[in-house]
């Protein structure tokens, strides 16, 4: 016996298993080579030929090649087994593959989440520029120069003369000067203000703007709209309060309260203690910006509105740090 | 704005509860909060009615009382004050008030009768030192109100004034808004001056160079006044609104600007020079010491008023030291004036300088009757407290006077904006107790003066606005909703979802950076634009907007590093900015996807072993993610970066559309990564143009596929993508599929500059069944070209 007679065995093994289809012939296979007569009992009686100086060394390799044969056999025995054979065999409790899990993040969410609700309603999505002009920011906005309704926004100036938009509002007049009435539209995008980064406030957040001219519209059409929408968003119960505000391109301008979903209107820290929470402006769109667009403000009417997003999602989710928004921990983010 | 109620009812009369009138002045458009400032009663103090007074069976002084305290049950309390009686409203504490932290008031025997609280005295509530009688309350207060809500005094309004109402600045403005929710008439405080001595004529002038800058300049003196401090109600007043008292000349001031919402100002008259007041803009450079003893260097764009020599004050900003009031103060000129709004905000902003006098001047101060009632309730107020005579006349420097607007109102203007009919009465009855004056009235609209304290107020919308405001509530709620059909309706939404969803389905976190960030990580974008600047920004790391995905990504990767996650795959979707020199705004704006990848393969199990995800994974993400949307795309290798190991411009319609590599390992040295870490940018907004969700549908094949496994043994040089590409160009019309799914490196058996690759590939017909004989032929050409071409050979 030598070594290339164990490596012929081997071989032999190796080309039955791959003839044995099925449990009948694997038992033949079986028989032939691991039975009490077979090929490697038969290659074990030789062991005593051996001479004693390689005696170790093929001891060795004769039981690899049995430990090897039976797991081979065993191993194929198990893939005709059938499934309750297996089961009992196989531990299933074992985890499942860690699969990578990824997330939206809360703010794209909230926002698809609205804008979902918006196009329900017939709006269209419309988009603008973060790198605004003066005009369309402001002037187009009846913001007059060094008016103090300006000081209302901390405004980041780029070089060149641009400002990084202070509001989505921009995006009302660049969308009027390229359409004809009707214009029913929200617009998502983000926004600027510069203002030292706090827990309560960060240089950009995320805006969603609405603008809906016409012949005919009212302030009751702005109310059903937005009474409709926080319905869908915040549920059926919810409270809502118009309260007088005051925005250059709208007038008149409301601001828009919500029954506090937390405390149910009676009271607690997060709407601090007056059982409403601010949740957007909004107001019928001022003449000056109609003009500014071209349209005859004699002729049609029209509503806005504009919603922070940031706001609502740290209020839904319990956030009192803005600026965890804007980390991406993925141990935040995961959580979504 | 701090208003105090206890003050505001000096110009009308408050019948409700404060916190109610706060929500109603909150809804008309004062957005306010009710604060108490000092003293509080207890909460448990109600208002409580005496139903019944008998005498004490065991105590003469003493008497019960059955009191309702409007709960529906009735109280009985023993009370020892001699002015009780049957009928009375009085406060009444309930058992668990708490008066002090460690004294609650509980149900007590006195004299062996039973009392189940207690009627108040003013002392008992930190009202005041009297404690010989309860307090009486009116008649109209309603039983089992809480005390508190009636309770006026030391209580303020605090109001967010919006940028458009600087009449709201004072307490006749928010008494009018009053008036406007309750109805209830506005009147001001009467002003009793009674002139002396001599003219002021005689005794100061007033010359103004630039009278666009200040319409109108008036004064008065008051002579002999004895500087003071002022009386206590005034500094209690003074003190509730957030002023410090100083004396009684400048109190008065104050008093007066916070009463009428007009700024004043009080020189020393003895230390003008030459009794003369001259208003004129700064010179560059002039230098002027204000109050608070700063020496600011001015601009031209400040007026300025001076006496014969010298500025004395920064006009309608703040005064100097040199002709302050002092204690040896003893002839005042007053300063009532009218200065343009833009010229004190370009003052103000220019010596970065906000006063509570040109806040007020900036929004519109009014030229006219406050101006004139502020001047002279003034001089009447420091003759009375200071002990001074009023000299007689007024200077008035007035070359033109500022004529008020008349606005006409449509009502049927009303109604289109509102949705609602509001009537002519309820129209006018708004207007007016706001202060406007309707000249006259038909059935369609009103003729409107407006006020010359509502500068806010120019066009009809205006008044549309002031009378919407105060009808808020009665406005309804559209219910049937029309829908207006755009011509088409925005793809491009779903299309960003999709992408969203695409890479959070392959177990991506998305992220959201900021869009600022420093010139040198800008600088460092993968896409060379040079970087667009904020002239104001917050801070140097936030000086210009970002150039690329990557750079934010990559910071959002070191943080998590730092806090040593190990898992990190992100993807962002937002504008990165390009600098130019032909946009309007010089900036040029790139909705772009950024994706960055340092994770396993898969989270780590019992069943895999722990690979890295890095490049090749990245790659598959981008080969199935432009597969989805359709486009055929090219990697051509580029060598410009040395931070990547790895780098290829990704390539569509001959554009590079992207980038996609795996940095250097030691790149991330200090952050000690356990993933290689790649990355990967794709400009989706332009990506977007070229797209089209329209998608034809092919039939299967009904035709069963043969494969076929080549395995090839070639230079080590030689790229796999090369063969693959070869092997897609001629493998004829029925390969359908080619998969690299083995690559075998063994020095020893294949040399050290080979390299075995194996093939899968996979052919099948539309028409036909194919024959193995069809196939053979393919893949004995196939691997003919290939030898021939880079010299492979079969394993």
């Amino acid at each position: 016996m030598t070594k290339e007679t164990i490596l012929e065995v081997r071989k032999q093994f190796e080309e039955a298993l791959n003839r044995a289809k099925d449990p009948a012939s694997l038992e033949k296979v079986k028989h032939e080579f691991l039975g009490r007569k077979g090929k490697v009992a038969g290659l074990f009686s030789m062991m005593g030929d051996i001479p004693p100086e390689s005696r170790k060394e093929m001891g060795k390799m004769l039981n690899k090649l049995k430990d090897d044969l039976s797991e081979a056999v065993a191993l194929r025995s198990e893939a005709f087994a059938s499934g309750k054979e297996r089961a009992k065999r196989i531990d299933y409790s074992l985890p499942g593959y860690a699969v990578h899990r990824g997330s939206q993040h809360p703010l794209t969410r909230a926002v698809d989440d609205m804008l979902s609700i918006f196009e329900r309603l017939g709006f269209d999505i419309a988009y603008g520029p973060e790198v605004e002009t003066d005009w369309y920011n402001f002037e187009s906005l009846n913001f007059p120069p060094n008016h103090p309704a300006r000081d209302m926004q901390d405004t980041f100036y780029t070089e060149g003369g641009g400002v990084l938009r202070t509001h989505t509002s921009p995006v009302q007049t660049r969308y009027m000067s390229s359409h004809e009435p009707p214009v029913r539209i929200v617009a998502p995008g983000r926004v600027y203000r510069n203002e030292a980064i706090s827990a309560r406030s960060y240089c950009l957040f995320h805006q969603i703007e609405g603008l809906y001219v016409d012949e005919n519209i009212t302030f009751a059409d702005l109310k059903g709209t937005i009474e409709l929408f926080c319905r869908l968003y915040y549920g059926k119960d919810v409270k809502i309060r118009f309260r007088g505000s005051y925005f250059p391109f709208t007038e008149p301008s409301a601001e828009i309260d919500v029954s506090c979903f937390l405390c149910g209107g009676k009271g607690c820290p997060v709407c601090k203690q007056t059982g409403w929470l601010e949740i957007m402006g909004c107001g019928m769109v001022d003449p000056n910006v109609l003009k500014a667009v071209g349209y005859d403000h004699e002729k049609y009417s029209g509503y806005a509105f504009g919603l922070g997003v940031e706001r609502m999602v740290m209020m839904r989710l319990g956030i009192h740090d803005i600026r965890i928004l804007f980390e991406n921990d993925v141990e935040f983010l995961r959580q979504f | 704005m701090i208003v105090s109620t206890d003050w505001l009812k000096e110009y009308i009369d408050i019948d409700m509860p404060l916190d109610e009138l706060a929500d109603k002045l909150t809804v008309a458009g004062i957005e306010c909060v009710l604060k108490e400032t000092g003293k509080r009663i207890p909460e448990g103090v109600v208002v409580g009615r005496v139903l019944e007074k008998a005498a004490h069976p065991n105590a003469d002084k003493l008497s019960v009382c059955k009191v309702d305290d409007g709960s529906g049950e009735t109280l009985n309390i023993v009370c020892g004050a001699p002015n009780v009686e049957a009928g009375q409203r009085v406060p009444l504490a309930r058992p668990g008030t708490r008066f002090t932290p460690d004294f609650e008031l509980k149900k007590v025997k006195l004299r062996g009768v039973e009392s189940e609280g207690m009627i108040c005295a003013e002392d008992e509530l930190g009202l005041g030192e009297d404690h010989t009688g309860i307090i009486v309350l009116p008649d109209d207060y309603e039983i089992g109100r809480p005390y508190n809500e009636y309770f006026s005094s030391g209580t303020v309004l605090d109001i967010d004034v919006t940028a458009n109402r600087p009449d709201i600045m004072s307490h006749w403005g928010v008494a009018r808004m009053v008036s406007a929710v309750t109805g209830a008439a506005f009147r001001k405080a009467p002003v009793d001056l009674h002139e002396h001595g001599p003219d002021i004529h005689d005794i100061a002038e007033v010359h103004i160079e630039n009278t666009e800058a200040c319409p109108r300049y008036s004064a008065r003196v008051v002579r002999n006044v004895q500087i003071a401090p002022s009386p206590e109600w005034m500094q209690e007043r003074l003190e509730a609104v957030g002023l410090r008292p100083v004396n009684n000349v400048v109190d008065a001031a104050n008093y007066v600007l916070m009463e009428t919402g007009h700024p004043l100002h009080t020189f020393d008259h003895d230390k003008l020079e030459g009794n003369t007041i001259r208003v004129r803009f700064a010179e560059k450079d002039e230098k002027f010491v204000t109050l608070d003893h700063k020496e600011r260097v001015l601009s031209e764009d400040v007026l300025l008023i001076c006496d014969a020599q010298d500025p004395v004050a920064l006009a309608g900003i703040m005064g100097g030291t040199e002709t302050e009031v002092d204690e040896n103060t003893r002839n005042v000129l007053i300063e009532s004036a009218y200065f343009a709004p833009g010229v004190i905000r370009r003052g103000s902003k220019q010596q970065q300088l906000s006063t509570d006098a040109s806040k007020r001047f900036e929004r519109g101060a009014d030229p006219n009757e406050a101006l004139e009632y502020a001047r002279d309730r003034l001089a009447a107020l420091i003759a009375d407290l200071g002990g001074g005579e009023v000299a007689k006349g007024a200077i008035d420097v007035y070359p033109e006077p500022v004529e008020p607007k008349k606005v006409s109102l449509r009502l049927d203007h009303v109604k289109r904006i509102t949705g609602i009919e509001i009537s002519p009465e309820d129209c006018r009855a708004t207007l007016s107790r706001l202060g406007f004056t309707i000249l006259h009235e038909d059935e369609r609209s009103l003729q409107v003066e407006v006020p010359t304290f509502r500068p806010d107020v120019e066009r009809e919308i205006d008044l549309v606005e002031e009378v919407a405001m105060n009808h808020i509530e009665r406005i309804p709620s559209m219910s049937r909703m029309t829908i207006s059909v755009p011509e088409a309706y925005d793809r491009f939404h779903p299309y960003v979802t999709g992408i969203r969803n695409f890479f959070i389905g392959h177990g991506f976190h998305e992220a959201v950076n900021n869009s600022l960030t420093g010139e040198e990580a800008a600088e460092k974008g993968i896409w060379g634009y040079p970087p667009l600047k904020v002239m104001n920004p917050l801070s140097v790391e936030m000086n210009v907007l970002r150039t690329d995905m990557l750079q934010p990504l990559i910071g959002s990767l070191q943080s998590n590093a730092a806090k040593k996650r190990s898992s990190i795959r992100l993807f962002e979707l937002a504008n990165v900015i390009e600098k130019n020199d032909y946009s309007e705004t010089r900036a040029e704006e790139h909705y772009n996807l950024g994706v960055l990848c340092s994770s396993p393969l898969w989270g780590l199990n019992w069943a895999e072993e722990d690979k890295a995800a890095g490049i090749f994974y990245l790659k598959g993400i981008l080969h199935h993610f432009l597969d989805d949307l359709g486009f055929h795309y090219k990697l051509n290798e580029n060598r410009n970066r040395d931070e990547f190991e790895i780098l290829y411009d990704i390539v569509v319609r001959k554009s590079v559309v992207g980038k996609i590599g795996q940095y250097n390992e030691g790149h991330f040295e200090k952050l000690q990564l356990k993933y290689p870490v790649a990355v990967m940018e794709l400009q989706a907004g332009k990506l977007y143009k070229w797209y089209s969700p329209e998608k034809k549908y092919t039939p299967p094949s009904p035709y069963p596929s043969i494969f076929r496994d080549m395995s090839l043994v070639m230079d080590k040089k030689v790229k796999a993508a090369a063969i693959l590409n070869e092997i897609n160009q001629h493998g004829g019309k029925y390969l359908v599929d080619c998969v690299l799914y083995d690559m075998y490196i063994d020095d020893k058996k294949l040399g050290d500059d080979k390299k075995a690759l194996s093939f899968r590939l996979e052919f099948r017909s539309d028409t036909q069944t194919l024959q193995d004989k069809m196939v053979d032929n393919v893949m004995e050409k196939l691997f003919k070209q290939i030898k021939h071409q880079y010299g492979a050979q079969l394993r």
